[in-house]
């Protein structure tokens, strides 16, 4: 008989579990019923099926999903006795969840917790600069996301640098690798930090729903952007992210500009601007014509005004030698109807002494006295016989007439 | 200097310029001689900003450093 101390004989029966299973990992699947965390780190429940019942013990800090009485798990570890109080337990290394129901139950509650701790807050999102020149590219480079963000975002954008933190991005590995890249790639300068995995059942997405991943991405100083999954498909870590994509190829599409896009917007801007520029030359060659212009013009209102003002004169100075005509017409007129050729062309006639003096009076003649007389058409000779005075001017006249004619005279 | 910056430019920050040198044409006023240097000015930063985007390729660098691994 061998004879043991107790605690030897823990030490052995732990060996032996420990050698009983070989070098597999075993996963044992119950319900969970009387969950606790005692001092804050140890978590101890029970896992049960129909037939039995199993406490499981680990430390708080490998729990990484959430777990509620009621649930189902898959709990990964070694059967193994505490020392310390002889107890038999399943000592956990880590647990997951195990069905997609408890998977969804899970995920609602932690989703419930840290939308409690504003990690969703729109009110903190931030906006990604449009034209990123460097970014962090969380991803794997086997996946087809990464080559379809790759390729649309070429077909958008160039000239960006790209580093790519290749990840697993399913496995129980990932989220501790996802955490890493994120927390790593913070130490450089990026304009924005992208995360994408094409789509997945909600097993294979879980590692972008780990609870570590989200509160990385929601601490990343760098704006993120993440794409996980089709467009039905929600993780946590999209809704910590500043924005959300809904596939890898809208991830590009979020990310930066289409070229033609901003071609166009460039060339908009540009034709306004030498729009605009053609408008101040417009303007001061405007200004420029109207200086050279205006001495023109004023000397070209001066000579109009000069010419009307000469018109005015001209047209004045044609009236009034319309004027002066006229009254010079009426006075010849008046002259004409006094000259005494007229009156000689009536058949009247002058008389004048022998020199030349008209006599208009018989008080100057003298019976025998020659003179002339002056018809329209030349001068007689005569002389005269009687004079009477006025009282018998009859007389005078008939006197007169008598005249010879050999004397005439013309005029 | 301005070839360095064609080969490396700063689209957002020449965009903001190109647009504060808009606004300044939209204003109309100031000097001819300053509208003329606006305006070389705005025709080079297009003419950058054109060369910038028919830059075709991005350039992916894998972080070396070990991210898990299969």
């Amino acid at each position: 008989m061998r004879i043991l101390q107790v605690s030897e004989f823990i030490e052995v029966v732990n060996i032996v579990l420990k050698e009983s299973f070989g070098n597999e990992e075993i996963g044992v699947e119950g319900e969970v019923s009387g969950f606790r965390i005692s001092q804050g780190q140890w978590v101890s429940f029970d896992l049960k099926d129909d037939k039995a019942l199993v406490n499981v013990f680990l430390p708080v800090w490998n729990l990484r999903v959430p777990v509620e009485d009621g649930f189902r798990v898959r709990v990964i570890g070694l059967p193994r006795v505490y020392p310390k109080y002889g107890k038999f337990s399943l000592s956990a290394e880590r647990i997951e969840l195990a069905g997609e129901g408890a998977l969804k139950k899970a995920l609602a509650l932690l989703r419930a917790r840290l939308e409690k701790e504003g990690i969703f807050d729109s009110s903190r999102k931030r906006e990604l600069p449009r034209f990123p020149q460097r970014i962090a590219l969380v991803a794997s480079r086997e996946s087809a996301a990464y080559g379809d963000f790759i390729r649309i975002l070429s077909e958008r954008w160039g000239g960006i640098e790209i580093d790519l933190y290749h990840v697993l991005v399913q496995g129980e590995r990932a989220p501790q690798d996802i955490v890493h890249a994120i927390q790593t790639a913070q130490l450089k300068d990026y304009d924005a930090l992208v995360m994408t995995r094409g789509g997945g059942s909600l097993e294979e997405l879980m590692a972008f729903n780990d609870e570590q991943v989200v509160r990385t991405v929601y601490a990343s100083k760098i704006p993120t952007l993440v794409a996980i999954g089709h467009e039905r498909d929600m993780t946590l870590a999209e809704e910590a992210a500043d924005v959300r994509a809904s596939t890898p190829t809208d991830c590009a599409r979020r990310l930066a500009p289409d070229r033609r896009d901003v071609q166009y917007e460039l060339s908009t801007l540009l034709s306004g601007v030498e729009a605009r520029f053609g408008r101040v030359l417009e303007d001061r060659r405007n200004i420029l014509e109207h200086a050279l212009n205006s001495p023109v013009l004023w000397l070209s209102s001066k000579r109009a005004a000069l010419s009307e003002m000469r018109q005015a004169c001209d047209t004045g100075v044609k009236q009034w030698l319309n004027v002066l005509r006229e009254r010079l017409e009426s006075r010849t007129r008046l002259l004409a109807s006094l000259d005494p050729k007229a009156v000689l062309r009536r058949g009247y006639a002058l008389v004048r002494d022998t020199a030349g003096k008209g006599i208009v009076s018989v008080a100057t003649l003298k019976v025998g006295q020659s003179v002339s007389l002056v018809l329209q058409d030349g001068e007689a000779e005569t002389r005269i016989l009687k004079t009477t005075r006025k009282t018998d001017q009859a007389s005078i006249s008939r006197q007169v007439i008598d005249l010879s004619n050999n004397n005439l005279k013309l005029f | 200097m301005p070839k360095k910056e064609t080969k490396k430019i700063d689209v957002a920050k020449s965009f903001e310029e190109l647009e504060a040198l808009a606004d300044w044409f939209e204003k109309g006023d100031g000097d001819l001689d300053q509208g003329l240097q606006k305006f070389e000015k705005a025709m080079e930063i297009a003419d950058a900003l054109r060369k910038r985007l028919d830059e075709a390729e991005n350039k992916v660098k894998e972080i070396k450093e070990r991210f898990g691994g299969e």
